[in-house]
């Protein structure tokens, strides 16, 4: 049985006279034929402009025509679906020019520094040629091109340094007047992982107007940007992102566990809706208290709502939690006026001024304030207590919910051993301190009233 | 949830790119979609993403993206490229507030237009808007199961209060659909990628990489899925790309109507919105006002049905929704020829109850149907005479 064939043996080439893509489709076939690999194992995946016509040409591979840039981005994906198909075995071979190399520049990179399995072909004639010759981030100094009248003055990219440093395996460079260009193309196709081969050329259409772009002077001009010629040498072959990955899945994250039923033993007497706002600083625990109060309600029956805010730096500044408690399910997430207002730090209640919470502080509202803030709210029952000094600032944020609970019992004690009982070994002292902390301070009353 | 509903539809494949208020869904999915054996992976922006996610559908996996205004804006390329290819794949957009980089974590449904009008032509993208945790989890499904099913890229349009919002679901309560696989082309040769017989019929799909060989192109083809100038065959495909949304829209439009057939005035609201418009219904029936409701939860195709009955001996529509020019107001108009509609906007945050009922009652929405003040004509240009809270 002979080789398959690729170009189509009467295909009529679509291309200007002289056109160095002409050269790349013959040398990409015989580099196809070499190889001998099935038809139906290989995708081109084909950019906008001159390039993107060789999809007709090659009439048995499957063939992927993009938007401009993103036939790389396409191929990863591709490439990518690998890793989780059954006994697949896909290889893109993508066809871009310096455009779409200039406006994917991104998608190599990110190709190359994931090695995925595909080989990139880049037609660099220099400038776009099929809208008609304008230059490109790869046009060589001095050029003249419809968009560089007086001569390009911005000196070209080199594609190949630039992807040597996103750990590009396969990096070569020819001209596409080379004998053995097939040859390299072969290798690249061949190479596993992340593949790229730069192709000189010369645009006929537009290039060779009014610069030297063929022959003696095109190597010249490479010359003197200091391309190299010829393959790149390879600092250390990587696994593709598909060995790591199946070496990943060989020990996979843990799936989450299945939901359990909650057992309501005890339930909640709530009878309507309480919004809470608790204000601190991030890294006190302000959000995972207020969390670990709606897990609580939960254990009892409530429905809840948990809203958060923090700074964009989220490790700094204030840290609040707006939460609503309702027997009901809760269908309007946000409050006209607010229950309780616990506040243990400055910061955070220096927050509820500003995104005005303390105007939806009623006289009915419970204000817990840590003791050390020098604070007088507009109206509301306000309580102030130590809790940063008794139960550490890191559990003042619960401490002042067990202390609010313990004064007004919305969400029965029992609820907590639920809690409890669900957080690891490691963390469940920590909250049952803050926890006694705070509900002994509500027992033991001595509470300051403002 | 939409990271549950998801999975539970049968995802294989996410890419996605960190932003507020989207990244819960990516995290969710490079934790769990991997711990299930599929794939979920980082890309470098989101033009990357959502390409990914086409290149991994052309193969034959279910996809996925999320991400919010900005990062949508940048994947609208995509969006057309998929559609154009009939690829299918969900996009999760949870809407901040924009312009531009607007608010990253203050909510908004302001990107009802960008969302729905982004393609060169005007095609129908199916659009679906969950308000709830709950609703996150069924729509995600159906949003899958239509995207499959109609080989079109779907949007699922959340926003931050319902995408960042930590709520009680029932587990036990929760929609599980039937995952929807997308219909295989028979292994014949030769094989045309958009082989159909009548203009609404969706081709059947062949895996780039598979047995047959598979022409793609974003560009205008033929039935072979070969890049061709204008002509009557291409044509026929530009029209079938619409036919096929249409012929299943009222299929896909889910409305949640709670009507009251003394009602003089309708409040339809959907999304984050609809939960204090059905708060608000709630508050005017207790009061003794007939007043009937529709939540939309397929905001494309419109539920024109469901908007038909709702609407049946009322005089007064009222649209809330948490953007300054009521974005779906203007899209309902058409539809609601003859009635006075009204629109109850805001932006900067959520629309509460109270703002609803007050607009409504200024608006004179609460008086018996038959008794109308004479300056309370129909306002033809749809624009609000009343907003909430402004």
């Amino acid at each position: 049985m002979g080789n398959p064939t690729y170009l189509a043996s009467d295909a009529k080439l679509p291309y200007c006279r002289g056109c160095g893509h002409a050269l790349v489709v013959r040398q990409l076939s015989h580099a196809l034929e070499g190889l001998n690999l099935p038809p139906r194992s290989l995708v081109l995946t084909t950019d906008i402009g001159c390039v993107g016509l060789a999809d007709s040409l090659f009439p048995y591979l499957h063939t992927v025509h993009t938007t401009h840039g993103r036939s790389t981005a396409m191929a990863i994906g591709m490439a990518l679906a690998e890793a989780v198909l059954p006994a697949a075995a896909l290889k893109p071979v993508v066809m871009i020019g310096d455009g779409g190399a200039m406006i994917g520049l991104l998608h190599l990179a990110h190709a190359a520094q994931l090695n995925v399995d595909i080989t990139v072909l880049v037609h660099n004639n220099f400038l776009f040629g099929m809208t008609g010759g304008q230059h490109s981030a790869f046009t060589p100094l001095d050029w003249i091109t419809s968009t560089t009248p007086g001569g390009n003055f911005i000196p070209p990219l080199d594609l190949l340094k630039l992807l040597r440093t996103a750990h590009a395996g396969f990096l070569a460079r020819q001209f596409a007047t080379d004998s053995n260009l097939g040859g390299v193309i072969a290798d690249a196709i061949a190479y596993p992982g992340f593949s790229l081969v730069e192709i000189l050329e010369t645009c006929t259409g537009y290039g060779t107007l009014r610069n030297k772009a063929t022959g003696t002077p095109l190597r010249e001009a490479a010359s003197r940007q200091g391309y190299l010629i010829g393959r790149m040498e390879e600092e250390q072959q990587r696994p593709t992102f598909g060995a790591l990955y199946h070496q990943e899945m060989q020990s996979p994250p843990a799936a989450k566990a299945a939901p359990q039923a909650i057992e309501l033993s005890v339930r909640s007497d709530l009878g309507n809706p309480l919004h809470i706002v608790i204000a601190g600083t991030a890294g006190e625990r302000v959000q995972s208290s207020a969390a670990l109060l709606c897990r609580a309600a939960l254990s009892v029956g409530l429905y809840s709502t948990q809203k958060n805010d923090n700074p964009v730096t989220q490790g700094s500044g204030f840290s609040l939690s707006e939460i609503c408690l309702s027997p009901q399910p809760i269908e309007y997430t946000g409050m006209e006026s607010v229950d309780v207002v616990i506040g243990v730090s400055q910061e955070g209640w220096n927050e509820l001024q500003a995104n005005g919470t303390l105007a939806k502080i009623t006289p009915k509202t419970l204000v817990l304030l840590d003791a050390e803030l020098e604070i007088t709210p507009p109206t509301g029952r306000v309580l102030r207590h130590h809790f940063r000094r008794e139960a550490t600032p890191k559990r003042a944020a619960l401490a002042a919910i067990a202390f609010w609970l313990g004064m007004e019992p919305a969400v029965p004690n029992a609820a907590w051993d639920a809690v409890l009982a669900s957080l690891p070994v490691a963390r469940r002292e920590d909250v049952s301190t803050a926890l006694r902390v705070g509900s002994n301070l509500a027992s033991q009353g001595g509470v300051c009233a403002a | 949830m939409v990271a549950e509903g998801a999975l539970a539809a049968g995802c294989r494949f996410f890419a996605g790119y960190p932003i507020t208020p989207a990244s819960e869904i990516y995290e969710v999915m490079m934790r769990e979609l991997v711990a299930q054996g599929g794939l979920a992976l980082s890309a470098p922006d989101e033009i990357s993403s959502l390409c990914y996610c086409v290149g991994a559908s052309l193969r034959g996996l279910k996809a996925m993206t999320a991400t919010s205004g900005p990062g949508w804006a940048l994947m609208i390329e995509t969006v057309q490229y998929a559609l154009m290819t009939e690829t299918p794949v969900v996009i999760a957009l949870v809407q901040r507030l924009g312009p531009s980089t607007g608010g990253a974590t203050q909510g908004a449904q302001g990107d009802i237009f960008l969302a729905e009008f982004s393609t060169s032509g005007g095609y129908t993208i199916p659009v679906f808007a969950p308000s709830n945790a709950a609703e996150c989890y069924e729509l995600t499904q159906q949003a899958f199961n239509w995207s499959e099913r109609l080989r079109s890229p779907v949007v699922l349009l959340t926003d931050k209060e319902v995408g960042m919002t930590t709520e009680v679901v029932d587990d036990a309560a929760l929609a599980k659909l039937s995952p929807v696989e997308r219909s295989w082309a028979d292994a014949k040769a030769p094989f045309a990628a958009y082989d159909i017989e009548r203009a609404e019929e969706v081709p059947g799909f062949a895996p780039v990489g598979g047995g047959v060989k598979v022409t793609v192109t974003g560009s205008a083809h033929d039935r072979r899925g070969r890049l061709r100038k204008v002509s009557p065959e291409v044509v026929e495909m530009l029209i079938h790309l619409q036919r096929k949304i249409d012929a299943h829209a009222a299929e896909m439009a889910l409305a949640r109507p709670d009507l009251d057939p003394d009602a003089s005035c309708l409040l339809v609201s959907y999304g984050i919105t609809a939960r204090a418009a059905r708060e608000a219904v709630g508050v005017l029936r207790k009061e003794g006002f007939p007043i009937s409701f529709l939540q939309i939860q397929t905001l494309f195709p419109v539920p024109a049905e469901a908007l038909h009955w709702a609407t049946a001996g009322v005089r007064t529509v009222f649209v809330a929704e948490e953007n300054l020019t009521g974005q779906y107001r203007t899209v309902l108009a058409p539809l609601l020829a003859g009635k006075r509609l009204l629109g109850i906007n805001k932006v900067g945050s959520m629309i509460s109850p109270d703002e609803i009922i007050r607009a409504i009652r200024r608006a004179g929405g609460t008086i018996p149907r038959g008794d109308w003040p004479a300056e309370h004509g129909p306002d033809e240009m749809g624009r609000p005479i009343r907003k909430a809270g402004m």
